[in-house]
């Protein structure tokens, strides 16, 4: 990976994070506080299947991508900040191409 | 003819949150400017705070202080127009051809607030959201008498009401500002009754000839009278006379 990709995933990574705090109401806590590779849901910063369905739609929206309700994929893809941005990453190399 | 007594009760409108802010509104009621303000809940954990609306936050701000954290309290949610501002959000993305949000659409629901404070607070008995015309808060003590009249020691009432998007402004004529009253109601025959605690007598008559109707918010009349002097008080509706009496 070169640096300007490892900016670009950074940044993306970064945006992600605010669109989850901004959609789900997070309002206690800011982009960085949560690592990007910290378990979204369940244990890790606690969200829950509504959410699932919201970020979906948020991420829909913001992206122009979409997504699939296959359950096993999705829930790979939902796992951390940083699988969603290889994920929307993926997608949207592949709705350009 | 229902008899209750009052164990407690708190009430939230914007820039009424103490005792002695209400006792000085019951002297000289008036409309108070509502700038969208609503109560914090700090109490709650954020990650439960975040799905509450403002409507549910004036809910639970009322409501928490009147129930004991180890307690169970049959719960009686009343509101006439419930979650308005939700739902004109939502027929707004109906309008725009937009996907639906699936929190707002879940808890559009009229009885979402009532499933909230099940969850936030364990609560698991019987709880009921009731939505009425402009006597809603009569039906919802007709609905509390029921539980008392049961064998519940006690009930918790809630009637909320938000001020509605400017859209509805021309339905919508009986909320001055947003407002939320919590009461806990015993049964006036039980021994266990607090001698301070104020006990009323509610009688719902036939009503045949026109009557102007309250020029408040039943619940918030009813307030006002709690907190000064008055003995009784009538509001009426339509074809329903609702006469109370306070006998202690």
């Amino acid at each position: 990976m070169n640096m300007e990709t490892a900016v670009t995933g950074h940044a993306l990574e970064q945006e992600i994070a605010q669109l989850i705090i901004d959609t789900l109401n997070l309002e206690h806590l800011s982009a960085t506080d949560i690592p990007i590779d910290q378990p979204l849901f369940g244990d890790g910063l606690g969200l829950d299947s509504v959410d699932a369905l919201e970020l979906a739609l948020a991420l829909q929206k913001r992206y122009a991508i979409r997504i699939e309700s296959d359950v096993k994929e999705a829930r790979r893809h939902f796992a951390t900040i940083a699988s969603l941005a290889a994920f929307v990453e993926a997608q949207r190399a592949a709705c350009a191409g | 003819m229902i008899h209750l007594r009052i164990e407690q009760w708190r009430a939230w409108a914007p820039g009424l949150d103490t005792s002695s802010a209400w006792q000085t509104w019951a002297q000289a009621p008036h409309v108070v400017p509502d700038q969208q303000e609503q109560p914090e809940c700090l109490s709650l954990p954020p990650m439960q705070r975040r799905r509450l609306s403002r409507l549910a936050r004036m809910t639970m701000e009322v409501a928490s202080p009147l129930c004991g954290e180890d307690e169970q309290l049959p719960f009686v949610f009343a509101s006439r127009h419930g979650e308005t501002t939700r739902t004109f959000a939502l027929l707004g993305d109906v309008t725009d051809e937009q996907p639906l949000s699936p929190t707002q659409f879940g808890l559009s629901v009229h009885n979402a607030i009532a499933g909230q404070w099940s969850i936030l607070r364990g609560q698991r008995g019987e709880s009921v959201a009731i939505a009425g015309e402009a006597d809603t808060f009569e039906h919802a003590l007709v609905e509390a008498s029921t539980h008392l009249a049961a064998g519940a020691a006690s009930v918790l009432v809630v009637i909320a009401e938000e001020m509605p998007p400017s859209a509805y402004t021309q339905w919508i004529d009986d909320v001055p500002f947003s407002y939320a009253l919590a009461l806990r109601l015993g049964s006036a025959a039980s021994s266990e009754s607090s001698s301070t605690d104020a006990c009323w007598e509610l009688q719902l008559e036939r009503h045949d000839s026109h009557g102007a109707p309250c020029a408040w918010p039943h619940a918030l009349d009813f307030l006002r009278a709690l907190q000064t002097d008055q003995t009784s008080l009538e509001h009426v509706w339509k074809t329903r006379r609702w006469k109370w009496q306070r006998t202690r």
